[in-house]
């Protein structure tokens, strides 16, 4: 048993001729091994040194044959399973299985003015409880919902994201690293038998990998862990302009990551993601919500379908919007169904705002729907001898036949349509005589109800709480005795925590 | 040609954003013994105008972008000139601006250098990733007015409370305004770490500055 998710059941959206997929796969391989890419770690350059790469030591610059990188490429798993708590929430990775992913968000917003302020410790457990309730929502992201609660460290603020998404709820989470903190989100998981995905290998554009990426990386793979190889690039900033042109270097970045990992541990649980952009030329910050996103995804996610890689569209439904609004809908909508109709393996829906700068318990609500909408939709049209009902047909003929009162309609509805939780579908007279309410409304009264009666099942037992504690402790410990939590950060947070 | 063309040349190549005239036209207005503080507002004067045309809508970031890379291949070898001449230029005040360690966000940063320079403000800027003692090192030899820190990261964000003690602990506190911005910093953190001012945008960081030394 597994997380079932939604299944693609048709031949996948391609934008890309085979020609220019040929073409971006040339550049790439191009880039790999006439730029190449800097490793800021001794211990990589070693490896890559051993594997037949030129390496540049002074400069911290490997590159690639491109045999090595096509080899390295066929020891992924072109599918493979995770570990999550509860065996019902173990991920396949790959293939036609689409998994929705909750957003990150920096802050919460305040409702009445919708201005972002940091989330309270309450409001992030609260918020991870509601996400555990929403059937749509399959798993959970490093940084989600928030980025971390008011009072805590920054370096805590993984470790204690992580302890609060064990402890409220069953549904698998990725992680990422910061400060070593991935040697107690290792901890973590192995303590309640599950498994994580680190983020460990996440490029820094244009064409760069930071030690501390590279050190995350060795860690996962000791702890036997699958792993994630992730990139950012800005169109026109930190990768070239062109979608062409960035899906060159963005993708070298990540065949690069996925190299390392290969020689390191051939064979490793391998997903690849992203977080593409086009740069907003007026104010600086990506242009989240630009159909350049979708143009680029699309095109990604073909190309990892050519090399057998399970793939994630980060940023596939972050929007410009501040405001639980139409543009809101639109910006997340679109791209989020181009992203499903494409291949990509994981899609980012959930509880977003403003891209990652916030985050929503009600917007996650909403989302479930959209997520709902779009896995009922990628499920296609299930053609057979019931489905084509060519038998019930005949027997209920023209005028006055009816199909309401058949057994067959109330078999089939249910699963032929999607059925929202929160959308506003009223007549008119209904919706005159409830009080005119709307898809927010309705997400409301839901985030209330969920927070009244939804329990995790199966709760985290008295050892696996102790354990969690036991590590939370350490890495508290660990980060006082670095100096990286000051006597007056330690104070506040000691306030948080009683 | 004529002193006045070649002053008029390197305003007219920071304006297309010609790195490379720009720092030939500089080296030649040397040659000519023009007087390097001119070549200095003449250049001034053309990413003034950059910055008019952006906040006018009229232009966009890599225009911005394009000018201040223009304008920093010609700068050094104005400021060598004026430092052994000994000149001292009129300027609104001296901002040392970097992006704090090990935060390699650039974007951000450059536009408050631009637009800071646009102003009327002398600018040093420091890049990105810059250590605590780069800071404190360039705040020192600079004489700075205003030290101007970005980061983008919620985990660098710490990095400019730590330059802000160090600051403190050298007795520089007090000579000394300190700015803080970046994607991940928020009113509260900076008032909660000391900084003197903060601005979510560059046009308004700018502003800042001039609020910051009363001009």
């Amino acid at each position: 048993m597994a997380m079932k998710g939604f299944t693609r059941m048709f031949k996948p959206l391609e934008i890309l001729t085979e020609e220019q997929v040929e073409a971006i796969h040339r550049g790439i391989l191009d880039v790999l091994q006439t730029t190449g890419v800097r490793f800021e770690s001794k211990r990589a350059l070693k490896l890559f040194g051993k594997n037949d790469c030129q390496v540049d030591y002074d400069n911290m610059r490997v590159k690639f044959p491109p045999g090595l990188v096509e080899e390295c490429l066929r020891r992924c798993p072109s599918s493979f399973r995770v570990k999550a708590r509860d065996p019902k929430n173990d991920l396949i990775m790959g293939g036609n299985t689409v998994y929705f992913v909750a957003s990150p968000g920096m802050q919460t917003v305040d409702l009445n003015t919708w201005e972002p302020r940091p989330a309270t410790k309450k409001e992030y457990y609260d918020t991870v409880k509601i996400m555990d309730a929403l059937p749509n929502l399959h798993l959970f992201c490093c940084y989600t919902p928030y980025f971390g609660f008011e009072g805590i460290p920054e370096v805590m603020k993984i470790p204690e994201g992580l302890a609060a998404k064990i402890r409220n709820s069953n549904k698998f989470t990725w992680s990422c690293f910061s400060n070593d903190c991935e040697i107690f989100n290792i901890k973590m998981v192995k303590a309640v038998g599950t498994e994580t995905i680190i983020l460990a290998m996440m490029a820094s554009p244009p064409l760069t990998y930071y030690n501390s990426a590279i050190e995350c990386a060795f860690r996962t793979l000791e702890a036997d862990l699958p792993i994630g190889v992730d990139t950012g690039t800005v169109f026109g900033a930190t990768g070239p302009a062109t979608i062409a042109g960035s899906l060159v270097t963005y993708t070298a970045e990540l065949l690069a990551g996925i190299v390392l990992i290969q020689l390191i541990k051939p064979g490793t649980r391998t997903f690849i993601a992203g977080f593409p952009h086009p740069q907003n030329m007026r104010s600086g910050s990506p242009a989240f919500g630009d159909i350049g996103i979708s143009l680029f995804d699309v095109a990604f996610n073909q190309i990892c379908r050519k090399y057998g890689i399970p793939c994630r569209n980060t940023a596939s439904a972050y929007s410009s919007s501040k405001k639980m609004d139409f543009q809101c809908g639109y910006e997340r909508g679109i791209p989020a169904i181009l992203s499903a109709v494409s291949g990509a393996q994981f899609i980012h829906v959930h509880g977003g705002m403003y891209g990652e700068l916030a985050h929503h318990p009600i917007q996650d609500i909403l989302d479930d729907d959209v997520a709902g909408m779009i896995g009922r939709f990628i499920e296609g049209v299930e053609v057979n001898d019931e489905t084509l009902a060519i038998d019930l047909i005949e027997k209920v003929g023209p005028i006055p036949g009816f199909y309401l009162n058949k057994e067959h309609t109330r078999k089939w509805w249910r699963k032929e349509q999607f059925v929202p939780k929160v959308a506003d579908r009223l007549t008119y007279p209904e919706w005159i005589n409830s009080g005119k309410k709307t898809a927010f409304d309705y997400a409301k009264k839901r985030m209330e109800e969920i927070l009244a009666t939804h329990k995790v099942d199966p709760p985290l037992s008295n050892r696996e709480e102790e354990d969690i504690e036991r590590i939370l402790k350490e890495a508290r410990e660990y980060y006082r005795k670095k100096g990286l939590i000051t006597d007056e950060e330690w104070e506040t947070y000691k306030k948080v925590l009683r | 040609m004529l002193n006045d063309d070649i002053l008029e040349n390197l305003k007219k190549a920071i304006l297309e954003y010609d790195s490379e005239k720009a720092a030939n036209l500089a080296k030649e207005a040397l040659e000519k013994k023009i007087d390097p503080v001119k070549a200095l507002n003449v250049m001034t004067e053309a990413v003034r105008q950059v910055g008019d045309g952006f906040g006018r809508g009229e232009l966009w970031l890599p225009d911005l972008v394009g000018a201040a890379d223009a304008m920093q291949s010609a700068m050094p070898i104005i400021q060598k000139e004026i430092e052994i001449k000994g000149t001292k230029i009129e300027t609104l005040g001296v901002v040392v601006v970097g992006t704090v360690f090990g935060d390699i966000h650039n974007i951000g940063k450059t536009m408050v250098c631009t637009l800071l320079a646009a102003e009327g403000f002398t600018v040093y800027d420091l890049g990105v990733n810059v250590t605590a003692e780069k800071f404190i090192e360039a705040v020192k030899k600079y004489k700075a007015d205003i030290l101007a820190m970005s980061a983008l990261m919620t985990m660098t964000a710490p990095e400019q409370r730590k330059i802000i003690a160090i600051l403190k602990k050298e007795n520089l506190r007090d000579k000394v305004k300190v700015m803080v911005g970046g994607g991940s910093i928020t009113e509260e953190f900076a008032k909660n770490i000391g900084a003197d001012g903060y601005d979510p945008t560059a046009p308004g960081g700018a502003k800042l500055a001039r609020r910051l030394l009363n001009k």
